[in-house]
């Protein structure tokens, strides 16, 4: 059973006039409680898939089935009741809320959304939310620009999982953050995936954090996919030229291994 | 040894609507002559801040104290001048994050770069562009002749970088600043970059400070690292010490938490599996 | 505080919000300084202004309180400067958040009506309106508004096109929002700074409107008007020119304190803004 299944994904920009292929006959699975990660240089299509699979964009061709069912099919009152079950986390928290939101509201959006809780019961599960992701509670309170770029996160990804979804797409939802605040982050991703059995489309160009997290990957180069497999098996051993430049191009730290 | 500028007892403030920010604390640093030094640490800790009072380029409203003091110009001896006030982009080259920052988004590149040689170097226009062509090759622009012709829209982010980059060192300063040159780009135009850098800087005997928040690029490319932390100097020294024997608690957990090619996978730490 | 604070240090806008605060306490005090119909006959005909104590401006041609009129004008004035100014906002920002929401069609057909409006001088079209529609309050200031809601529609569309694109936005429908509630919700309150910053300009421009159609008579018969007044005072210039003059310079008074109290608005905003 897989929860999401991409097959032959297209989607054509004009650049100059002429038409491009931004995304080009991309095809991709992912179970339930997995990661996969889509990996790539600037431009390769990374976020237009994450936006082609979240019906934030249309696509020129393709295929997407999400949870069994024919996602492009749907429209409406329907598209949207859908989505509890779909959800994203973006790159940069700040860009990613109403500058004017609240923390609370910010949360209470979906649970009242799709009916989750009755208004006298949402601030309960909020603050159960909040606490879910490692933060307190008493900071629901808070304008979302109060709060540092790490806790936002925190709460980005509890607005995610407020309506208890399947899947995630994260775009490049840890690069904006510290070292130290990135490996809680995702520690707390493994930790819902575990849980509630979450499977992750986690977009990234980082390939030393999908090698910690993901298990299965997918490089794009130009819109295609030039390599997929197992996430370490092949940053172990790339064998496209996108994944050998990928991997040549990490920065590694020349430690002299202790013991 | 000689320092090309020593820094002693850099303190910062930005006073923003009533509120008080000490953005560096008591810093004292030399920077060698010819040196590549690193400045990491984490958002906020004062790695931009530094920068700008090095290059004169800090917001009036910043409270400075301390002293900033270069080594004369062109003196044999290394007897330091305070009078001596170095010039933005005659002395030294500032390389920004966001190359749009630094580029003029209606004037062709190949003028923004003659204009800098021109005004620095008291060239004409005609030798100006000559040079800017020259830059454009070294910064390993294809066709640098249509180059010199093409508006920053008409560049990628690489690309623009790599201008940004031939604009700082078009006055042939002593010292390049590079404050998150590579932060915006993916990791292979990174990599491009970085190497552009190391040959330029080895090429002109450059001063470099790379700022970056990531250790593991900062020890590609540097001698020695300088580690803030909360706008303080938590640890400064070689690469080599730095990355195998840090001594502060603070570098070791920048260390720890680079997740590199070769570190275990947090899937398995956990015992997680799909 | 901090931004009133910032308000209160440009002269003009002091100025301003001087001249503002006390026509509203004017407009506020007329009921209760004049109690009665300030239409009704209360002394001689022409009676020129400091002789009489209990008129202080004197009478009109038939006798009526010049000062009583003023201050009741005060309040026609601002009352239809202000509602006629709201009205103009909030079609304006509702059309203009509409079009650029939804793109496409709506866009396209909201943007060619909002055309059709700019291309008809504000004033024809509000005179045509009172015109056909008759004079009273409410079609005077309808009819201002009709002439003025365009300007609010376009800053509001270009502002919400750009915020279409951001994040947020993408993040409202990933979890479900209806468009609608994304519009005037999340992305409306958004795109009123620069908005509000027209109201101002509008404000004035709504008063002087309504002056003008007071002063061709189309104002409300029932109520005094500045404009009503400075037509009255016309048939008597020679004679009596401050009939004319004193409620002329009420009207310049005041769209100057609005102008520039809007102003110091705009200003403190603005250093807000390029702070943050
Ligand atoms: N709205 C658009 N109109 C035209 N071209 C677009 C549009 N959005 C994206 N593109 C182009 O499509 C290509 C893929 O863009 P995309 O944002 O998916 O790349 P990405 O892999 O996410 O890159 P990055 O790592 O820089 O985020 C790029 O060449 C981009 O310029
Ligand atoms: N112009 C300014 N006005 C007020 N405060 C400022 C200003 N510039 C920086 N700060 C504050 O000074 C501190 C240090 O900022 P700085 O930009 O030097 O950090 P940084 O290490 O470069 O961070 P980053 O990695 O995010 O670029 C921060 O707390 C920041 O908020
Ligand atoms: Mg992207
Ligand atoms: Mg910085």
């Amino acid at each position: 059973m897989t929860v999401l299944a991409v097959s032959n994904l297209s989607k054509r920009y004009r650049r100059g006039g002429k038409p491009f292929a931004a995304v080009d006959d991309v095809s991709f699975e992912i179970g339930p409680a997995e990661t996969l990660a889509v990996a790539g240089p600037s431009g390769s299509g990374k976020s237009t898939i994450a936006r082609l699979v979240l019906r934030l964009l249309e696509p020129d061709a393709g295929r997407i089935q999400f949870e069994g069912a024919d996602l492009l099919i749907l429209s409406g009152a329907a598209l949207r009741a859908r989505r509890a079950r779909l959800q994203m986390v973006f790159q940069d928290p700040l860009a990613a809320f109403n500058p004017r939101s609240t923390v609370a509201r910010a949360l209470d959006d979906p649970l009242r959304i799709h009916g989750i809780a009755s208004r006298s019961e949402r601030p309960r599960r909020i603050a159960a939310l909040l606490e879910r992701v490692g933060l307190d509670a008493g900071l629901a309170a808070r304008a979302i620009h109060e709060i540092s770029g790490g806790q936002r996160q925190r709460v980005a990804i509890a607005r995610a999982i407020a309506t208890r979804p399947s899947l995630i797409v994260l775009d490049e939802a840890v690069s904006a953050l510290d070292v130290s605040v990135r490996g809680q982050i995702l520690d707390l991703l493994l930790d819902l995936q575990r849980q509630e059995r979450i499977a992750y489309l986690f977009i990234s160009h980082d390939l030393g954090v999908i090698r910690a997290l993901a298990h299965r990957i997918v490089l794009l180069e130009a819109g295609r996919v030039a390599e997929s497999g197992d996430a370490r098996t092949v940053i172990a051993s790339p064998q496209s030229a996108v994944g050998k430049a990928l991997v040549a191009a990490t920065p590694r730290l020349n430690r002299i291994k202790t013991p | 040894m000689t320092a090309l500028l020593s820094i002693r007892d850099l303190t910062v403030r930005y006073r923003r609507e009533g509120v008080e920010v000490t953005a560096l604390k008591g810093i004292s640093l030399d920077v060698e002559a010819g040196e590549r030094l690193a400045i990491i640490g984490e958002s906020g800790s004062g790695k931009s801040t530094l920068a700008l009072a090095v290059a004169g380029l800090l917001a009036e409203a910043a409270e400075v104290g301390g002293s900033i003091e270069w080594q004369k110009p062109r003196s044999s001896h290394s007897v330091t001048a305070s009078h001596f006030q170095p010039l933005g982009g005659r002395d030294i080259g500032f390389v920004f994050q966001d190359p749009s920052f630094s580029l003029d988004p209606v004037m062709p590149v190949g003028k923004q770069i003659a204009e800098v040689a021109r005004t620095h170097l008291n060239l004409t226009w005609r030798e100006a562009y000559a040079k800017a062509k020259t830059l454009l090759g070294r910064v390993r622009l294809p066709d640098s002749e249509a180059a010199l012709r093409a508006y920053p829209h008409q560049l990628s982010g690489g690309q623009k970088q790599r201008v940004a980059i031939a604009a700082a060192i078009a006055a042939a300063p002593k010292l390049l600043i590079a404050d998150e040159a590579t932060s915006a780009l993916d990791t292979i135009v990174q990599a491009e970059i970085v190497s552009l850098i190391r040959g330029l800087v080895n090429e002109d005997g450059l001063t470099l400070a790379f700022i970056s928040h990531d250790i593991a690029l900062a020890a590609t490319l540097a001698e020695r690292i300088a580690v803030l932390r909360h706008g303080e100097l938590v640890e400064l020294g070689d690469t080599d010490q730095i990355l195998n024997a840090p001594r502060h608690a603070y570098t070791r957990m920048l260390l720890d938490a680079h997740l590199g090619l070769d570190a275990k996978p947090l899937l398995d730490r956990q015992g997680a599996s799909a | 505080m901090k931004r009133l604070h910032r308000f209160f240090q440009t002269p003009e806008a002091i100025a301003g919000a001087l001249i503002l605060a006390l026509l509203v306490a004017i407009a506020l005090a007329a009921p209760l300084l004049f109690p009665g119909d300030p239409q009704a006959i209360a002394g001689p005909a022409l009676l020129p202004p400091l002789q009489n104590w209990s008129l202080p401006l004197g009478t009109d041609r038939l006798g009526r309180d010049v000062l009583a009129e003023l201050f009741h004008g005060a309040r026609t004035s601002l009352a239809v400067g202000l509602a006629a100014a709201a009205a103009a906002l909030l079609v304006g920002a509702v059309v203009g958040t509409l079009a650029g929401f939804a793109g496409g069609l709506i866009d396209e057909v909201l943007m060619r009506i909002t055309d059709a409006f700019q291309t008809v001088p504000s004033f024809l079209l509000a005179l045509a309106f009172v015109s056909i529609v008759g004079p009273s309050l409410g079609v005077v200031i309808a009819a201002i508004a009709l002439g003025a809601w365009t300007g609010p529609a376009r800053v509001a569309r270009a502002e919400v096109l750009s915020i279409r694109e951001r994040d947020y936005v993408a993040g409202a429908r990933v979890i479900g929002m209806h468009p609608l509630e994304i519009a005037f919700r999340e992305v409306l309150p958004n795109a009123l700074p620069p908005v509000l910053a027209l109201s101002s300009v509008i404000v004035a421009a709504a008063i002087l409107t309504e002056a003008a159609l007071s002063f061709l008579g189309l104002g409300d018969p029932n109520r005094v008007t500045w404009g009503g007044m400075i037509a009255e005072g016309r048939t008597v210039l020679r004679t009596a020119p401050l009939l004319s003059i004193v409620p002329g310079i009420a009207l310049v008074l005041t769209v100057l304190g609005v102008y520039l109290a809007g102003e110091g608005v705009v200003e403190s905003t603005a250093v807000r803004r390029s702070l943050s």
